[in-house]
């Protein structure tokens, strides 16, 4: 039955990601301005362009491009980066490990603390502790990243002079110890772990708790409360099962978002992640690696959904005939 | 029941009072000028139309707008939008659209202007600097009466009849100091009042950034572009989402799955790659910015449309009111849009939030509404390079984004929490 869904599930994935892949396609070939242009001076010698523009197979007709390239996708190569000079495939699979692990790092804590605060102000709702939490977190949610992340480097940085502002390692960190190096790497990445982190915490943290408030009011609460059952086991049993399910999709949304790259905060700290990495291949017209990059991050979202809709399936087995997962 | 007088148009009122107040001696000179204009139109159409440019005419509406929407608001001072209660939303909005309105009277410092960069560039702000004002004897070309006042009023962003010092004396020559050096120009050359050097200072209200521009007249002009990208973007979101979301929820079948399964492929890529992809492959002007964020920020809205309307159709009401034969037009509006308008709106504006964070993200980043303009977003992005010397660079922008998207995101949460209730 899972097994079922979950098969139609991501083949309707694919061939949303396949029809993406297509309008980039054409999007790219349309724009104006041309790769060749990067590599060699048209004043140098026409001859030459042609020749570069050829081995790019820009100049054949647009129908026939694409035709090469959707065989060449299924065959499962995307084509050699433009800028790097290698399969695509390598070029994504180097940026790729720190988005994993900066993205799954920054959403495991967003979850834990959100979660933990939720929790906490749980049976505080309305009291002085709980409004002052609930109006600190609208606060922090509407802070730009990109202000947060300058502001953060301005405190710690330039101010305190604690943590580095830039990059993950620091300059001849080879010779360094396996204990020194990751405290080096530790140090390096805690600003921007908290800049992707602080807005999406607080972001969680208000949509579960204004969920938890909203399923103490249902009147099977008052049921449960007067047949004598103690509050704490009103909320682990029936409080945050329900409360968590809508709270699991949009976390589902945010990972995705996260595992596609942290454009700003990479921007901001000079981190070698995918989001800046599709930004260069964009400014740098380099075609193929945008295309990786596209493919990469739709196959990050739409596995991230997936795994979101398997978290709801497990908490509420109703989802699966409710048909959530189709 | 007792009267408010925290109300939201008694604060329209005294924000154009005091906005008159402080700069009645400007607003007389826009108006002498376009008195001038108004009677070149008479005499010479032709050349009456071909002088007005954008800056002209920004001075003008917003001279005209200073006197009529005080008496528009005094007019309509029972209308139950002016009567509202004064909140943190309404302060803001209307303080940015107020802003957005009025920035030439506000600022008369062209954001781009830039002199003597030694002496002004990252002024802590309330500083002030000294300013010699210089005699344009020198050129002796034919100005006609409307082209002199025109240059009085309207900020350039070039200046070459002005000095910017550190200080000065006034002995037989004027002496001025830029950054210790000191130099020495005629007294001929200063343009003087009843025989003394016409000296005065300039205030930097908020500082200035690395090229000496006044950090305050960039941000109120920033505002405006944050404002007009926002609006317009919205507006395009609006209607793409809805009418998407009307046809795919009224029609159903397979024009609704396909709708539908387009809005997945959108939601698939994160919008900001989506936008940073336009941008940087067709250009980033103003409208093509507009366009992009609106085209990236529909699917929400198709959503709820399209799901509003078709549970609108299995509705009882809505039923018998095809069964007695009602016109598709009076369906429409009896039936259909007095339900969905409500979460529209609430949706439109986290929209607009949305798209103003957008707007100053993709500035960020560089690839926002050009140079033209400043942005809160660019002006963030460059003050990153001067962190260590200038604090204000970062901090007035980033609290004035904050302070917009609080209060926008606040007003979504209010009308959706009374919405709420309602049902």
């Amino acid at each position: 039955m899972i097994a079922k869904a979950v098969i139609k599930r991501i083949f309707y994935s694919l061939v949303v990601l396949f029809l993406l892949i297509t309008f980039l396609f054409f999007l790219i070939r349309l724009a104006p301005g041309n790769p060749a242009d990067k590599f060699i001076s048209p004043k140098l010698n026409a001859e030459l362009v042609h020749q570069t523009e050829n081995s790019f197979g820009i100049n054949e007709p647009l129908h026939v491009q694409y035709l090469k390239f959707v065989s060449s996708v299924f065959s499962g190569s995307l084509g050699i980066s433009y800028t790097y000079r290698i399969p695509v495939e390598k070029v994504v699979l180097q940026f790729l490990p720190f988005t994993v692990f900066f993205a799954l790092t920054s959403f495991l804590l967003q979850i834990f603390c959100s979660v933990l605060l939720a929790l906490f102000s749980a049976n505080k709702i309305n009291k002085p502790v709980d409004k002052l939490l609930a109006a600190s977190s609208l606060i922090i949610y509407a802070v730009p990243s990109f202000f947060t992340g300058v502001f953060l480097i301005y405190i710690f940085s330039v101010q305190l002079n604690l943590f580095p502002s830039s990059g993950v390692s620091s300059f001849g960190n080879e010779s360094f110890t396996w204990v020194e190096r990751l405290i080096d790497y530790s140090l390096h990445l805690i600003l921007p772990i908290l800049t992707l982190s602080l807005s999406g915490a607080a972001m969680f943290y208000k949509y579960l708790r204004d969920e938890i408030e909203i399923e103490y009011q249902k009147p099977f609460v008052r049921f449960l409360k007067s047949h004598g059952y103690e509050e704490k086991v009103i909320l682990r049993k029936h409080i945050l099962p329900n409360a968590l399910n809508p709270f699991v999709s949009v976390a589902g949304v945010e990972l995705g978002a996260l595992l596609s790259g942290a454009v700003i905060t990479e921007v901001i700290f000079g981190l070698p992640g995918m989001g800046r990495l599709t930004l260069e291949a964009v400014l740098s017209r380099d075609y193929p690696l945008v295309i990786g990059c596209t493919l990469a991050s739709g196959v990050m979202v739409i596995a991230a959904n997936l795994f979101a809709d398997l978290v709801k399936a497990f908490l509420d087995k109703r989802t699966l005939q409710g048909g959530v997962l189709q | 029941m007792k009267r408010n007088y925290f109300s939201t148009g008694n604060f329209v009122l005294s924000l154009s009072l005091l906005l008159l107040i402080l700069r009645y001696d400007f607003v007389l000179q826009i108006y002498s000028l376009l008195f001038e204009w108004c009677s070149l139109l008479l005499s010479d159409l032709l050349n009456a139309l071909n002088i007005i440019d954008f800056a002209i005419a920004d001075h003008f509406v917003s001279a005209l707008l200073i006197i009529i929407i005080p008496l528009l608001v005094i007019s309509l001072r029972a209308k139950k939008i002016f009567i509202e209660p004064l909140s943190y939303p309404y302060t803001i909005m209307i303080s940015l659209i107020f802003v957005f309105l009025f920035a030439p009277l506000i600022t008369k410092v062209h954001p781009e202007f830039q002199k003597n960069i030694n002496v002004t560039k990252l002024l802590p702000p309330l500083s002030s600097v000294k300013v010699v004002h210089l005699n344009d004897e020198g050129k002796s070309k034919p100005y006609i009466r409307f082209q002199l006042q025109k240059n009085k009023i309207i900020p350039g962003s070039f200046n070459e009849n002005v000095l910017f010092a550190d200080s000065t004396k006034t002995g037989d020559d004027v002496v001025y100091y830029q950054r210790g050096d000191e130099f020495l120009i005629s007294k001929k050359r200063v343009a003087s009042i009843d025989g003394k050097p016409l000296i005065t200072s300039k205030l930097f209200l908020l500082g200035s950034d690395e090229f000496g521009r006044d950090t305050f007249s960039r941000l109120v002009y920033g505002a405006r572009i944050s404002l007009t990208v926002g609006f317009g973007s919205v507006v395009v979101a609006f209607i793409i989402g809805s009418l998407l979301g009307f046809i795919a929820g009224y029609s159903g079948r397979w024009i609704d799955t396909m709708l539908s399964r387009l809005t997945e492929m959108f939601l698939t890529v994160p919008s900001i790659f989506f936008v940073i992809l336009i941008l940087a492959l067709f250009g980033n002007k103003v409208f093509t910015v507009i366009l992009v964020l609106g085209i990236s920020g529909w699917m929400s809205l198709f959503k709820i449309v399209r799901g509003e309307i078709i549970s609108i159709k299995k509705k009882d009401f809505f039923i018998s009111a095809v069964m007695i034969g009602l016109k598709r037009r009076d369906l429409f509006l009896k039936e259909i849009l007095p339900v969905i308008i409500v979460p529209v709106v609430v949706n439109l504006i986290f929209q607009f939030g949305n798209v103003v964070l957008a707007e100053s993200a993709i500035s960020f980043l560089g690839l926002g509404t050009g140079t033209e303009y400043p942005s809160w977003g660019s002006m963030i992005d460059s003050g990153r390079n001067y962190l260590s010397e200038a604090w204000w660079l970062i901090m007035f922008p980033g609290a004035s984004l904050f302070a917009v998207i609080f209060a926008v995101n606040s007003a979504g949460r209010k009308i959706s929490s009374s919405i709420n209730l309602l049902k």
